[in-house]
């Protein structure tokens, strides 16, 4: 065995990112890492890379105890990881990126250009990569630069070859690129072990699986003995034992969207939300749930179609236009596009709806303060006062001052982009109480979660995409599993 | 209290000073810090807002020169000196109008806007000029830099009206909420609806304003328009901002915070001409300060922070 992991623990603040990981991987063999999104696959990852410490388990490699203190020890010890981001330096040559860190060094310090030129050149020849050793990392698409990554994998001689989601983002004939190469790494007696969620690759590559649900290992075998439903099932797991939201009569339509396009992220989507109901949105990484969020609240252009909301027809060329039509957006990244994270609560609460409590431009202190607790008060916000920078709140609290950015302005609209993303059990209670006020209320909520079993619990309807388009609507109690069919197996 | 170092680093200069010298706290002494301090710490003023907001304006030199020599040229042409004052004030603020539309509508990085805008400015102002200072102004005009008012130098009373008006902007206004909004964070300001665009350029009119009116004062000590006048000023400006808590990432920083970064570096440079250290150490000392104070910030920061990064 390459790597032995043993009942892996790690928590992160109030979350339990792995209960109790184990896997085992081989030389020669592709292990296929499986399970839904949050399950602990990149965790468990990102320990044998060196770029977590885990709080208990046990760890060996090549046979003996051994525990990655930082990225560079893992990938001396021969540990390399493909990630989705590319973690590549865009202005270097691929050549400069295979050696970055590692370069080749005459007498008195001076690169040896060309030889770390030649020695790339031959390793890209040899695995018959696309790719040119001269080339700037900035020009490659997505897929070449994973093989960049791949190739400086092979140029440090790893043993162990790590794949996080490699292929959720690229084209097929790309993909089947990637794929020839992986095998090829098989051959020379590499391990690899191959996080997914497409359900098509699983077959062509794996020779075993491990699936990982809610942190903990459920199954470890060779593919030969399970089926996809078997998979599925394991990735899924038993029901959650919460209560499913309860049906109510929806009232008018709210948002109506028509053969909305955006060049091939989007194609041709069509929906509507009315007032009172929350309609869910699923689909795999990639499959353009993000994207139609960005396109409904203004921040992407679209190239065709229209948005109505009550009736009216909308432009939404920016997030400002979209406010005003009265959408709403709690972004994926709260941190990035939710709030201005070293301003106080208050200010945040308040920052879509400044000009309510304006006068001539002068913030009215008094008319500003009560709303301010009264949302903090509603969204049972968790911060010592208005003041606290909102960066220091719990990503829960955090997500509630999101939130209540959008309840202090009232939108018609609500657009919630994995709204329970790294909370804690207890805030998702609380967020999912929201979603559900404002539906009473009247508003039209829209869901997009890769949590299916959130989903299943919270929306009145399910609609699934996959590549850009909207694959299937499900109604009321549809099983997760039809879901992640419909997300996943491109004929279902 | 969060931010101590340099309300505490005044005050033991102002200590040091007035117990280790018998001039400090002379009047003529204190008039003169006054007065030599008011144009750097109007122009900081404006770049405050400016840098709350997230970006930076090195034109501040230039752009003050041009101004307060538009504002002469007014007056040597027969205009009264309020008139020529409203007009260098006014040329200020559509300047620095024209760098916030450079930065918010060209989306140019505001570094490489206003560099370029400060050799525009200082260009224009020789041209303007034909490279020869502005003389023959009316003798009222004086007034501004040089004149007293309740006991007081008059440019003092100038300098308080502007920092309580700079200071209720950006504490009490809804533009001064949604500058430290987009200073902290452009994209959730943006995706909260906030007009991104409309503020970034009405934070750099401000900070022209501020310049206009500096330029004017500067005019008024001279009693000419200088077209190079002001060289070096935005390097001063950004460093009292800094030295005040202000931080170059934007989403920082105060007119209280600001104004002491500004005397700490006025009273370094009186206390040493007191004290008769050469003007070259002078130098030196001022910009060990700048790094000493933002590095101290620094460390505060980071305890706050959790975490490992890149430096």
């Amino acid at each position: 065995m390459v790597l032995e992991l043993d009942r892996m623990q790690k928590r992160f603040g109030g979350v339990v990112a792995l209960r109790r990981g184990d896997l085992r991987v081989a030389a020669g063999e592709v292990h296929l890492l499986l399970g839904e999104n949050g399950a602990g696959k990149s965790t468990l990852m990102k320990i044998v890379a060196g770029m977590i410490e885990p709080d208990a388990g046990a760890m060996r490699w090549k046979s003996s105890p051994a525990r990655f203190r930082s990225p560079a020890e893992a990938q001396r010890a021969g540990v390399a990881m493909v990630h989705q981001e590319s973690l590549l330096a865009p202005h270097l040559t691929v050549a400069e990126n295979l050696w970055l860190g590692r370069e080749m060094t005459a007498r008195g310090g001076f690169l040896r250009r060309g030889t770390m030129r030649e020695a790339a050149q031959r390793l890209i020849e040899e695995h018959r990569f696309p790719l040119q050793a001269g080339w700037r990392v900035e020009r490659l698409s997505p897929a070449q630069r994973q093989m960049v990554e791949i190739c400086r994998a092979i140029a440090h001689d790893a043993s162990l070859l790590i794949f996080d989601e490699p292929t959720s983002s690229l084209p097929d004939s790309e993909t089947r690129e990637v794929f020839r190469i992986v095998r090829g790494l098989k051959e020379r007696g590499v391990a690899v072990v191959y996080i997914t969620h497409r359900m098509e690759e699983l077959r062509v590559l794996g020779n075993r699986a491990t699936v990982l649900r809610d942190g903990e290992t459920v199954f470890t075998g060779p593919m030969a003995e399970v089926t996809n439903d078997d998979l599925v099932r394991l990735m899924v797991g038993r029901e959650i034992a919460a209560e499913s939201r309860p049906a109510r009569a929806p009232g008018s339509v709210r948002l109506r969207v028509e053969n909305l396009s955006r060049g091939g992220v989007l194609r041709d989507i069509c929906f509507e939300a009315r007032a009172g109901e929350i309609v869910g949105i699923a689909g795999l990484v990639g499959a353009g749930r993000t994207e139609l969020c960005r396109a409904l609240f203004g921040v992407d252009a679209v190239d065709a179609g229209h948005v109505e909301v009550d009736g009216e027809v909308v432009r939404l060329r920016s997030p400002r236009e979209a406010v005003r039509a009265g959408i709403a957006l709690a972004p994926e990244d709260r941190q990035k596009c939710g709030l201005a994270t070293s301003r106080p609560v208050g200010d945040n609460l308040l920052l879509a709806s400044l000009e309510g409590v304006c006068r001539w431009g002068f913030v009215d202190r008094k008319r500003a303060a009560a709303p301010v607790h009264t949302l903090i008060q509603r969204m049972r916000l968790k911060a010592e006062s208005p003041a606290q920078i909102a960066g220091q709140l719990s990503g829960g609290n955090q997500q509630k001052a999101v939130i209540g950015k959008w309840v202090a302005r009232g939108a018609k609209v609500y657009l919630f982009d994995e709204p329970t993303r790294g909370i804690d059990i207890g805030a998702k209670e609380e967020v999912f109480g929201l979603m559900d006020e404002l539906a009473r209320e009247g508003a039209a909520v829209v869901m997009v979660s890769s949590e299916m079993a959130e989903l299943v619990r919270m929306a009145d309807r399910i609609l699934v995409m996959r590549q850009g388009r909207i694959a299937a609507e499900l109604p009321r109690g549809a099983a997760q599993e039809e879901i992640l069919r419909f997300a996943a197996l491109e004929n279902a | 209290m969060h931010r101590i170092w340099p309300f505490l680093t005044l005050f033991v200069l102002i200590l040091g000073l007035s117990l280790g010298t018998d001039s400090f706290l002379r009047p003529d002494n204190l008039t003169s810090v006054i007065r030599q301090t008011a144009v750097i710490n109007i122009i900081a003023l404006g770049m405050t807002v400016i840098m709350v907001a997230g970006g930076i304006d090195l034109s501040v030199g230039s752009m003050m020169a041009f101004s307060g020599l538009l504002g002469c040229l007014v007056m040597e042409n027969g205009g009264g000196a309020g008139a020529g004052i409203a007009a260098g004030v006014a040329a200020g603020l559509v300047l620095g109008t024209l760098n916030g539309l450079g930065v918010a509508r060209l989306r140019i990085n505001p570094f490489i806007v206003t560099l370029g805008a400060m050799g525009i400015y200082r260009g224009l102002a020789l041209i303007a000029s034909n490279g020869m200072p502005v003389q023959n102004l009316p003798a009222g005009f004086s007034f501004l830099g040089e004149g007293r008012l309740l006991g007081a130098p008059f440019v003092l009373w100038v300098l308080v009206a502007c920092a309580l008006a700079v200071h209720v902007l950006l504490e009490r206004t809804r533009m001064g909420r949604y500058a430290f909004a987009i200073g902290s964070n452009p994209e959730a300001a943006y995706y909260s609806g906030v007009p991104v665009a409309f503020h970034t350029t009405a934070v750099y009119a401000v900070g022209g304003l501020m310049v206009g009116l500096a330029g004017m004062i500067e005019s008024s000590r001279l009693m000419t328009g200088q077209p190079t006048a002001g060289q070096g000023y935005e390097l001063q400006a950004i460093a009292a901002v800094v030295i005040g808590g202000g931080s170059l990432r934007g989403g920082e920083g105060s007119v209280v915070g600001t104004l002491t970064g500004a005397f700490i570096m006025g009273l370094l440079a009186n206390g040493s001409d007191l004290l008769g250290i050469s003007p070259y150490l002078q130098q030196a000392i001022i910009g060990a300060v700048i790094v000493a104070a933002v590095f101290v910030d620094e460390l505060r920061k980071r305890s706050q922070r959790p975490g490992r990064s890149a430096p």
